[in-house]
């Protein structure tokens, strides 16, 4: 077990010249990881007075496994997307770094080697986001410092920690966690809190996703938001389940609160966001943040339902994610753009395309039977059986985004597949092979998830006693309710899809003789013929009533206030250094000046 | 006695003109604006604080600190002796500051050149 | 031959006064000479520091006089890392600048003159354990420094090097004055003996003569308020000599500054150490705040060189074991980063105007390797791992938080992003944006290659294995902090008088 995650760190390192080289190191450690019993060996490195652990254990297991089964099929898709392009050493170089450093987090025993993969994967993320060039780096700075101060937040809660337990262990903080001071008990766990909340991107610390999600080449935003984000779940959970629970509830209860309740609204805000995208990257971008959102309030509730319902949604969103930032990219390359109003009807040039992104969306939107409905169910139940009366209140507003969520996944399908054909679109293909196979093999697993949730329940189930849960139950294939029902998946499954089958033969049936295709000039208003430069493509102002529903929330943003922040910080900053005037004689005065108050001063500071 | 007022008034004289050399290069360095003068300020101080050097190894009737071969004062015992460090050193400092000089000088007549000013708050291209 | 500490002084000053001599024999053996004097002393310090690391100690009597009466140099683990990291410099300077002034047409003899003298000035100071001797030092680097600085005729070099000469001065006007005073109350200027005698002085000259020199000294080592000269002096001069700058001036400096309070007025209890995590502190936030809105790329470089030297006082100020290993590793640190930016990033700029940091859009697609170069430098400097820089980062965070000095922490990495804003600005320029048609590349040459790669893979080294180097920073963490022994070698040579033939042999 250490030989091969040394054999496979050592391998990454070294930099990859092609994306084939690079898909070839993925796939060749996620072989390693997954022929690789779970064993339980921990390697250690020393560094002159500490020393760095890795080992895996039925927690990190469950994340790995996510992370090398995910990244090795988008690594495939990478070279046929990536092929043609510039920089391609540098931007595997950065790809395959971020990859193993997701893998050097998940197996982390200790919280430096933790930090020290955690800032590698923030750089190499960050060099791939300003890969693209778009908009002079501002997009690639906000990244950059929202993740430094996540970083910094949790590199100071690990200082502290170590001079308050004298050790990097992550066990160790977990042990010695009740014993500290109730202010040293809210410094620490604020502050892990805030270094994950970044990469999770919950509400106040989110700006910086959108944009870089959505500017970032399609291959690698399918890892940055299926799995780079996961990371900060991946910490949050430990933090939440292990590190507070441990402690008395009344201490860290506020915590989850609150943690609770900023996911929650992160999932509506950016749900509304997502609706009222035009462009197809962009609005997976605030999905990803609104989904996000509901791992982060299943985590922070903290019961043993809803944390399993999180880590399920987790693995979940990662699989729906990658396919549809895949499906996207593939788009992308194929047709050249991404703009919701423009494209249309593209389900008979890339069918396969559209298979798996209908796939995928049907899980995002959490429709049975596949797993995203799950997931959901479950999360529902955890809140409304919960203790806590707030949680019903919760409960509506992660309903809310839900139902919201359908709106965007249905103009997403409707912009890019639907709707009529464009003379525009004509000579757009089908994706290479490459693009093709991991997204349809992804969706397959989404499928296969949705028939029997207990092949993933298996693990997480395992990963949860690890964190401190006992007796977690799961079931192959159905759901049980604490109210005795059990829902069989299999059932829905096999009603849902003989429904859907007979429903499709009834249409293509019936509507066999009298389909035409017709394209979106092929109309008369009044009499009129419309021009060519209109743009009649169904999908412009496709959800204008809503829209006007929720401008009044969406006026001001967070982005803004966080502008408005840093103009006022770097004026300030201006005016600050106009104390280098370049008059040498006034440098001197300063000397002198300062050389006086300390000899007037001197006595009292030196004794 | 009237040696002793001599000597203190000297010790006096000494100290003040040189605490009074250094006041006055800090004014020139500070306040005047040509660069000559800054650098003629400077060299000021420099006089001052080795008037200053001398001053404290100075002792007054003391004689010539001259060792012979085996280490012992050619000059009686019970005088005494003006100690050679700061002598030595302010040798060294004068030689520094000469060379300082120098190089600010010829600074000077190179940002005269370039500027064709000589004033400090003129030459003012890098700041900030 | 014997090699002894002599040598860091005597060799390269010979050779730079030789050097007119040999230029008129054969121009060429003006650029060997440098590389085969520095090559020859970073054998000597090789052989020194591994002595060191057995026997202890090596103290080396200058004229036959010895201490107290005479001049010493003392040759500790700290002292000896120091001359070793600045002598490897030196030679990597060395190295950048090899064919570099054959191009640029301007007198290449008096750069090599001027850059060995600054290399023994620095060495000299660093190794001398006597404090007028430290003061003779300073000023040789001094004068070397404003020559250098001035060195274009065509940039505003001139007026850079008399804003430095002027604050530079003052900075040894007070250090004299600082000495004259202390002389006058211990009669010695061995700084073993005055650390013993320092007891008995007044405690209102004692601080007198502190602020002195610490105000003297504070000048070279760009403490806060009195760091005016150091932005212009770094951007206005050639770039080995920005390199130069960072490596050895102001790390000499920053060795003034500890040794004087360590050894000579002691750092527990006297208030020092919180006036230097104070001072540090204000040093760290001026200069990185400052830094951010740079336009100019060298200054930008400059400001964060001013802001790491006040990292290196915070991590002096704390004054724990610990925190005085961080401070070594980052000067380490800061030496060879910050050289490879400076390396790296005057090629980028060399023919933008102004040096100006807007110009260097998409030069990465230009200039690959040197772009990869100075990412490489600046992802390390602002401390993200695996990089060298962010070692040495973390033990100072761990020793502040021994200290429960939670605001300093805090402080730290609030700058600390500060500072990652500011240069991936310029890692983000370098790699997006359409290069601007027509600006002609200046390839660079091979020595300035070879010095690079070896500045790279040192922080690639030192960042994945820290171990290569932490034994000698420990126990040069250990020397620095142990007055006593310090005093003890040092006036233990009273003992065994070395004759003088010792020495010239």
């Amino acid at each position: 077990m250490g030989g091969a995650i040394l054999a496979y760190l050592a391998k990454r390192i070294t930099p990859m010249l092609s994306s084939i080289v690079s898909f070839l190191a993925i796939s060749s450690a996620a072989v390693v990881f997954f022929t690789m019993t779970s064993s339980t060996d921990v390697v250690t490195v020393s560094v002159r007075n500490f020393t760095l652990q890795f080992g895996l254990n039925a927690y990190s297991w469950v994340f790995a496994a996510m992370v090398m089964g995910i990244s090795a099929l988008v690594s495939l898709y990478n070279i046929a997307y990536m092929s043609g392009k510039d920089r391609l050493g540098y931007f595997n170089l950065n790809f395959t770094l971020a990859i193993m450093s997701m893998m050097g987090i998940v197996f982390a025993n200790d919280w430096i080697s933790f930090f020290i993969f955690w800032e590698i994967m923030t750089w190499s993320s960050f060099l791939i986001v300003v890969y693209n060039g778009i908009d002079e780096g501002k997009i690639g700075t906000k990244y950059m410092i929202f993740s430094a101060v996540g970083g910094y937040a949790m590199l100071m809660a690990i200082v502290i920690t170590n001079s308050q337990i004298d050790s990097f262990l992550i066990a160790d903080l977990i042990n010695a966690y009740p014993t500290f001071g109730h202010g040293m008990q809210a410094m620490i766990g604020i502050l892990f809190l805030i270094g994950f909340s970044v990469k999770a991107a919950v509400m106040p610390l989110h700006v910086w996703a959108p944009r870089a999600y959505s500017d970032s080449p399609m291959s690698f935003t399918a890892i940055f938001s299926g799995l780079l984000s996961k990371m900060g779940i991946f910490g949050m959970a430990i933090m939440f389940i292990s590190v507070f629970s441990k402690a008395s509830i009344g201490d860290t209860f506020i915590y989850s609160q609150v943690i609770a309740w900023l996911g929650g609204v992160t999932a509506v805000m950016a749900t509304f966001y997502a609706v009222i995208q035009k462009d197809a990257k962009r609005l997976l971008a605030y999905s990803s943040i609104a989904q996000l959102g509901y791992i982060v309030t299943g985590l922070a509730i903290g019961t043993k339902l809803s944390v399993m319902s999180a880590l399920f949604l987790a693995v979940i969103h990662a699989l729906y994610k990658g396919i549809l930032f895949m499906a996207v990219g593939a788009v992308e390359r194929q047709a050249g753009s991404t703009n919701l109003e423009q494209l249309g009807a593209l389900i008979r040039k890339m069918p396969w395309t559209f298979f798996s992104a209908l796939i995928a969306a049907i899980a995002l939107a959490g429709i049975p039977p596949l797993g995203g409905f799950v997931g959901k169910w479950m999360l529902y139940e955890s809140m409304i059986t919960s203790t806590n009366p707030s949680h019903l209140f919760l409960v509506i507003l992660i309903f809310l985004s839900s139902t919201a969520a359908f709106l965007y996944v249905y103009r997403l399908l409707f912009g890019l597949f639907l709707g009529q054909e464009e003379p525009e679109w004509d000579h757009v293909k089908e994706a290479p092979a490459p693009m093709v196979i991991p997204m349809v093999l992804m969706a397959l697993t989404l499928i296969l998830l949705g028939y029997a949730p207990g092949l993933l329940f298996e693990p997480i189930a395992n990963g949860m006693e690890f964190l401190g849960f006992e007796n977690v139950g799961w079931q192959m294939s159905s759901l049980s309710n604490i109210w005795g029902d059990t829902v069989d998946m299999q059932y829905v499954w096999g009603s849902v899809v003989t429904l859907f089958v007979l429903g499709a033969i009834f249409i293509t049936i019936k509507n066999r003789k009298s389909t035409r295709y017709v394209t979106t000039k092929d109309i008369h208003t009044s009499g009129e013929i419309p021009e060519a430069h209109e743009n009649l493509t169904y999908a412009v102002d496709f959800y204008k009533p809503f829209e006007r529903a929720i401008e009044p929330v969406m006026r001001k943003t967070m982005d803004f206030y966080y502008n408005h922040f840093g103009n006022g910080l770097e004026s300030l900053f201006g005016f600050v250094r106009k104390i280098y005037t370049g008059n040498g004689q006034t440098y001197a005065m300063y000397v002198v000046i300062f050389l006086v108050i300390l000899l007037l001063i001197g006595e009292q500071i030196f004794k | 006695m009237e040696n002793i007022d001599f000597n203190q008034i000297l010790s006096i004289a000494i100290y003040g003109s040189a605490v009074g050399l250094i006041l006055i290069g800090l004014y020139a360095v500070l306040m005047k604006k040509h660069l000559t003068k800054i650098i003629i300020g400077l060299s000021i101080i420099d006089a001052g604080i080795h008037l200053l050097f001398i001053a404290i190894g100075y002792i007054s009737n003391g004689t010539s600190p001259i060792f012979s071969e085996k280490g012992i004062s050619l000059v009686s015992e019970g005088t005494k002796m003006v100690d050679p460090v700061p002598q030595a050193l302010v040798l060294t400092a004068i030689v520094i500051g000469f060379g300082v000089t120098a190089v600010a000088l010829s600074l000077v007549i190179r940002l005269y050149r370039h500027h064709q000013t000589a004033r400090i708050d003129q030459i003012k291209t890098l700041k900030w | 031959m014997v090699v002894s500490p002599v040598h860091f002084i005597a060799v390269p000053l010979l050779a730079a006064f030789l050097m007119p001599i040999l230029a008129k024999v054969n121009k060429n053996l003006l650029r060997i000479v440098p590389g085969i004097v520095l090559t020859y002393l970073g054998y000597v310090s090789v052989v020194l520091m591994n002595r060191v690391a057995t026997e202890g100690t090596i103290i080396e009597v200058l004229a036959g006089w010895s201490a107290p009466w005479g001049i010493n140099l003392v040759y500790t683990p700290f002292t000896g890392f120091l001359a070793t990291l600045m002598i490897a410099m030196s030679f990597l300077i060395w190295l950048y600048s090899f064919k570099f002034k054959k191009v640029d047409d301007e007198p290449a003899l008096k750069y090599f003159i001027l850059q060995l003298m600054l290399t023994t000035g620095s060495v000299g100071l660093v190794l001398t354990g006597d404090i007028f001797n430290f003061f003779v030092f300073m000023e040789i680097i001094a004068l070397s420094s404003y020559a250098l600085t001035a060195f274009y005729r065509d940039r505003n070099g001139a007026e850079a090097a008399f804003k430095y000469l002027l604050i530079g001065a003052f900075a040894s006007t007070l250090f004299l004055l600082a000495i004259v005073l202390l002389y006058s109350q211990v009669g010695t200027l061995n700084m073993a003996e005055i650390s013993v005698r320092m007891h008995d002085v007044p405690t209102s000259m004692k601080v007198s003569i502190l602020v002195l020199f610490l105000v003297g000294i504070g000048i070279e080592a760009e403490m806060f308020p009195l760091n005016g000269w150091a932005p212009d002096a770094y951007s206005q001069a050639p770039s080995p000599v920005g390199v130069a700058f960072a490596a050895l001036v102001v790390k000499a400096g920053v060795y003034g500054l500890v040794r004087i309070t360590y050894t000579l007025f002691g750092i527990e209890g006297s208030g020092i150490g919180p006036f230097l995590i104070i001072m540090g502190g204000i040093t760290l936030v001026m200069a990185e705040i400052t830094a951010l809105k740079q336009t100019s790329l060298k200054r930008m470089l400059a400001y964060s060189s001013i802001g790491q030297m006040g990292f290196v006082l915070i991590a002096f100020g704390i004054g724990t074991h610990e925190a005085v290993f961080g401070a070594i590793f980052l000067m380490f640190n800061h030496a060879i980063i910050k050289g490879l930016l400076f390396m790296s990033g005057s090629y980028l700029v060399y023919n933008t105007p102004n040096k100006e940091i807007k110009y260097l859009s998409g030069y990465g697609m230009k200039m690959p390797v040197i772009s990869l170069f100075f990412s490489l430098g600046a992802l390390a400097i602002v401390g993200l791992p695996p990089f060298a820089g962010f070692w040495s980062k973390l033990y100072i965070l761990l020793a502040a938080a021994d200290g429960a000095l939670y605001g300093l922490i805090a402080l730290i990495l609030v700058v600390s992003i500060i500072e990652i804003v500011y240069y991936f600005r310029v890692v983000g320029r370098l790699y997006f944006g359409k290069p601007a048609e027509g600006s002609i590349m200046r390839k660079p040459t091979v020595g300035g290659m070879i010095a690079m790669s070896i500045l790279a893979i040192a922080i690639l080294v030192v960042g994945f294995y820290p171990d290569i180097i932490t034994g000698y920073i420990d126990a040069a963490a250990s020397s620095i902090l142990n007055t006593d022994e310090y005093i003890k070698n040092a006036l233990g040579a009273v003992n065994e008088l070395t004759p003088v033939e010792n020495i010239i042999q």
